[in-house]
């Protein structure tokens, strides 16, 4: 992740004068969905794209140390060698965004990380996700936690009760939800979001990552969102510093993907490893 | 070594995330003319017809230029082939009944829904337009309407009992409308149980094969019959016996023509002109959504013509700087390219824009191009232009596909009088968060069709049109099936008009009149009814009125077009304080002159008497006058707005405007009841009107304007004496009469 932002002064009239129409929203999120397909060896770089902005996430009540160590490792190999060499790859350092555990799991991923000898960044949610009303003293306590136990990048749940009563406060990266919401990452409220990632940058000169979490399984769903992105915002943010997708299963199906790109035929579960 | 270079490529990809071709296979579309042997006939009474000795004319990709296939021109013969097709299947198809109609439309659903990939590859592959559009939209669209007008044709009898099909309709279609907008007028029609024939202008292949999967369903081979060629066969196709109407739809310069050619000869002209839009951005509005809007209106092979965009002062700089970001993420290339926005649309629709952007420029306009096309190359780019100077030529002009031109408004009555200064009234859209404003601007504008927040929305039940010089036909939803129909029982249409009538000549010259000796009995009112009162005619002559005797009842006013015009100037100052009366207000008035008409019924029996009709049937006259202001009064309270609710995230308003200033020329026959059987209507629906009576008995008109200079604000009707072709000339001449209702020997169509 790349510098702080500097901050700007707290401007509310910015946000007074935001306005949506939420039909003509809805009906972009269609189009975006039907208006740019990408095809062919086009395809396959561009999943390679997503893979490389992925946070690959395991947030389940029963991680253990082992099954980090598996997420770990898929993130520094998350497609098979030989496909990365038919396509010319492999030398590019593909692999993903991040890992991103709980805060009692950081120690896990940091030590997995060493083991495979890569430098892939351990992301961890804090400060009480993914509710965040628990206290401020200790939810500032967790995100020190997880720094000391090497995070370095922390997912932290905004204040919900601050923001619905108009006290807004500013971040490097803004997340459509915790992910464990009903109702996680959708095109609609991601359009409204990068929209206002523009405004910002347009205003201030400085440029806000977007991560969507939750939900984002399919390889044909991240080539979406890649989409939308060069389409919203433009090729400057399609890169892990201001790009990342939360997701868990996703790499599995982009890997069948390009699996089938390469081979000319269709894994079948066997054929790939399990992260 | 194919491996090696795929390899590379996405290597390189990689690091530019570019976005790469993403070609929809076309070969379904290539084997079906193939079946045709690259030969494209007529498509008549379920066969194909290929009749020798025609010349034929290519079909090319617009975009490589390559020959598709090759197409016949029709000749008068091949017309009249399909027009007797339709007439011979007419008395079947009408009489069958709804619900046999209704199976057969669902069944040509289906077909479309099976062969889609066919037919939008074909559409795409001809017509150069992004084929996405026509797949995701076009298609589903024209399943949708099938669907729909299937529901209508099953409830006909119950829900449209009293009304019967027109019979045959002629569907003259013009180069730059889709097949779609085919679809729109050829599915009310066959659901109420009309024939049609469409010409189509050569080379497009896309209505052939509907038809062609229509004829092969079976039972009903000769309902749709298309055949291409030359926009010159449109009058020969309306002048074919049997054809009761006659749709067009094309540009406004070729429908003026054809309305002037077609005067007399058809029955009912149904026009839906031009393809500019108007999209009206207020400062409160979502600015983003109405930058995709923009995109919808004129960039997305959507529409086929260009659009003028309204912006309010205070965010113009701002939507100027996202429109041209976005215009830069547009894309345009081969129209069967699934990524692609914009495809080309031929060499006729880029040269028109590049002569509108040279033009705009040598006044000293902006122009704004996403990219640079090489002037040999097939497309054109998405084009801004702006700062037009607000007198410019260009500024009155129709604006082309695929062009945008914006000029900026400060208030929203500003905004008002710049979008309803053109002729043109076809579709606009407002952009504003505040539902108070939006209304208000949406009211305000005089077109047929406004979206709120949203541009270029379809559903086949909701009803679109136009007005002003945009034509005034309908289609879709209820008023799309009356197009198609009459009330049952009504004469077949008989042709009325001699060819050798000289419009330049006709009722130009004014007999002089001279005194006739004196009046017999009292005299009737003198003068011309302006503005609520008696007035001096401009020509200060009188013309004589004689009774059935030949003694001279009286004198009336001589009119000119001096008249017409104080008249028309009146009626106009009414207008708005008319169209604003409740309908309640209006029922009352109508009815308060019932009564008035009523307590003078002895002194307008004993006109008509004096005018030689039995003092029975003068009685009756009266009577029957009396019931009809009443029945129309009554009649006022049902009309109103209708609200219905589509599938378009959101309710649909319609609502029945008047059309203005009505002129009305009154027949001779039946002196008080046609004048009253006319003016009822008019004045109901809420139009203020300039009327000339009857020529030959014009008194008892004059008698009720006694009344009415006591009852009506003044000017809301007008009757103007004198000589009838005369002043029907005068009217005609006259721009801003919104329409004109002629019965009488000849025929004049206005002009406005």
């Amino acid at each position: 992740m790349s510098a702080h932002q500097q901050g700007t002064e707290l401007d509310l009239s910015w946000i007074s004068k935001i306005q949506v129409n939420k039909p003509a929203v809805l009906r972009r999120a269609e189009q975006i969905q039907a208006r740019r397909p990408v095809k062919k060896e086009w395809q396959a770089a561009w999943l390679l794209k997503a893979v490389t902005c992925i946070d690959l996430t395991t947030l389940s009540g029963d991680d253990t140390a082992s099954n980090i160590q598996r997420l770990c490792y898929k993130a520094k190999y998350p497609i098979r060698e030989d496909l990365l060499k038919a396509l010319n790859m492999h030398d590019k350092g593909i692999t993903t965004a991040a890992v991103c555990v709980y805060p009692a799991r950081v120690c896990d991923a940091v030590r997995a990380l060493k083991a495979a000898g890569c430098d892939i960044p351990v992301a961890s949610v804090a400060t009480g996700f993914p509710a965040a009303q628990t206290h401020l003293k200790t939810r500032l306590e967790e995100i020190r936690l997880a720094v000391e136990d090497g995070a370095t990048e922390i997912d932290v749940v905004i204040n919900r009760t601050l923001v619905l009563t108009g006290q807004w406060k500013g971040s490097d990266f803004i997340k459509t939800s915790t992910g464990k919401e009903t109702v996680n990452a959708t095109f609609p409220v991601a359009i409204v979001m990068l929209r206002a990632i523009r405004d910002f940058f347009w205003k201030t000169g400085n440029k806000v990552g977007f991560k969507p979490a939750g939900g984002i399984r399919s390889a044909k769903d991240s080539l979406v969102w890649l989409s939308l992105i060069k389409e919203e915002l433009g090729d400057e943010w399609m890169k892990p510093e201001l790009f990342r997708i939360g997701a868990s299963t996703l790499l599995a199906d982009i890997e069948r993907q390009i699996y089938h790109h390469v081979t000319g035929r269709y894994a079948a579960y066997h054929d790939l490893p399990m992260s | 070594m194919a491996a090696t270079r795929t390899a590379s490529r996405a290597c390189e990809i990689f690091t530019t995330l570019e976005y790469g071709p993403a070609p929809e296979s076309h070969a379904c579309a290539l084997a079906w003319l193939d079946t045709q042997d690259r030969h494209l006939g007529h498509y008549v009474n379920g066969q194909w017809l290929k009749p020798e000795h025609r010349s034929s004319v290519p079909c090319q990709d617009p975009i490589t230029g390559e020959n598709l296939a090759s197409c016949l021109q029709a000749q008068s013969e091949d017309v009249a082939a399909a027009v007797e097709a339709a007439r011979a299947s007419l008395e079947n198809w009408s009489t069958q009944p709804g619900a046999i109609r209704a199976q057969h439309l669902t069944r040509l659903a289906k077909v479309i829904q099976k062969h889609q990939r066919l037919l939008w590859t074909l559409e795409s592959l001809v017509t150069g337009r992004a084929v996405r559009e026509v797949r995701d939209r076009d298609v589903p669209l024209a399943q949708q309407l099938l669907q729909y007008h299937a529901v209508q044709a099953h409830t006909q009898e119950e829900a449209l009992a009293g009304w019967e099909p027109m019979g045959v309709i002629g569907l003259i279609l013009s180069p730059t409308f889709p097949f779609l907008d085919m679809m729109w007028r050829i599915c009310p029609a066959l659901a109420v149980g009309c024939t049609v024939v469409v010409l189509v202008p050569p080379a497009s292949p896309t209505p052939l094969l509907l038809a062609q999967l229509a004829g092969e369903l079976g039972p009903f081979p000769g309902i749709l019959n298309v055949i291409s060629g030359p926009a010159s066969l449109g009058p020969v196709l309306a002048a074919q016996p049997g054809v009761q109407k006659v749709a067009f739809c094309g540009a406004i310069e070729e429908g003026r023509a054809l309305r002037r050619t077609l005067a007399g000869w058809v029955p009912e002209l149904g026009l839906a002109l031009g393809a500019e839009s108007l999209l009206l951005l207020t400062e409160v509005a979502d600015v983003d959504s109405a930058v995709e809007g923009i995109v919808d209106a004129a960039w997305s092979d959507r529409s086929p013509g260009g659009l003028r965009l309204l912006i309010q002062e205070a965010v113009w700089d701002e939507t100027m700087r996202r429109l041209q970001e976005r215009m830069g993420r547009l894309r345009c290339g081969h129209g069967l390219d699934g990524a692609v926005d914009m495809g080309a649309r031929g060499a006729a629709a880029r040269d028109l824009a590049q002569r509108y952007v040279s033009e705009a420029q040598s006044q000293g306009a902006q122009v704004f191009q996403a990219g640079s096309e090489p002037s040999d190359s097939p497309f054109f780019p998405p084009t801004l232009v702006s700062d037009l100077p607000p007198a410019s030529p260009c500024t009155q002009a129709e604006v082309p596909w695929p062009l945008v031109v914006a000029s900026p408004f400060r208030t929203a009555k500003e905004a008002l009088a710049v979008a309803n200064g053109t002729p043109r009234g076809g579709s606009a859209s407002v952009w504003s968060e505040r539902l108070g404003q939006a209304l208000e601007l949406a009211y305000g504008l005089q077109v047929g069709t406004v979206w709120i927040n949203a541009h270029g929305l379809r559903d086949p039940a909701v009803p679109m049109g136009g007005c002003k010089e945009s034509g005034s036909s309908w289609h879709g939803g209820q008023d799309g099936l009356y197009e198609y129909l009459r009330p049952s029982g009504t004469p077949a249409w008989i042709p009325y008009l001699s060819k050798t009538l000289n419009y330049d000549a006709f009722g130009l010259a004014l007999p002089s009149t001279l005194p006739a000796g004196p009046e017999t009995g009292p005299a009737p009112p003198y003068g011309l009814f302006v503005g609520g009162r008696f007035q001096a005619p401009g020509a200060r002559s009188s013309r004589p009125i004689r009774d059935s005797q030949g003694s001279l009842q009286g004198y009336v006013a001589e009119g000119g077009a001096k008249d017409i015009r104080g008249a028309v100037e009146a009626a106009h100052q009414a207008a708005p304080g008319w169209m604003s009366q409740s309908p309640a207000a209006r029922a009352a008035l109508l009815w308060a002159l019932a009564a008035a008409l009523q307590r003078r019924e002895p002194n307008l029996v004993s006109r008509l008497e004096r005018h030689g009709v039995e003092l029975k049937v003068a009685k009756a006259e009266v009577e029957l006058s009396v019931k009809r202001l009443r029945a129309w009064g009554a009649r006022v309270q049902a009309q109103g707005c209708a609200l219905q609710v589509a599938e378009l995230r959101g309710p649909v308003l319609r609502l029945r405007e008047p059309l203005g200033v009505l002129a009305i020329v009154c027949p001779d026959e039946w002196p008080l009841l046609a004048f009253v059987s006319l003016l009822a209507p008019a004045l109901a629906h809420g139009n203020t009107v300039v009327l000339v009576p009857s020529g030959a008995c014009p008194i008892p008109a004059l008698e009720v304007c006694q009344e009415m200079a006591t009852l009506l604000p003044a000017g809301l009707v007008n009757v103007v004496t004198g000589d009838r072709d005369h002043l029907t000339r005068c009217l005609a001449l006259h721009q801003d009469i919104q329409a004109l209702w002629y019965f009488g020997s000849a025929q004049i169509r206005p002009q406005a």
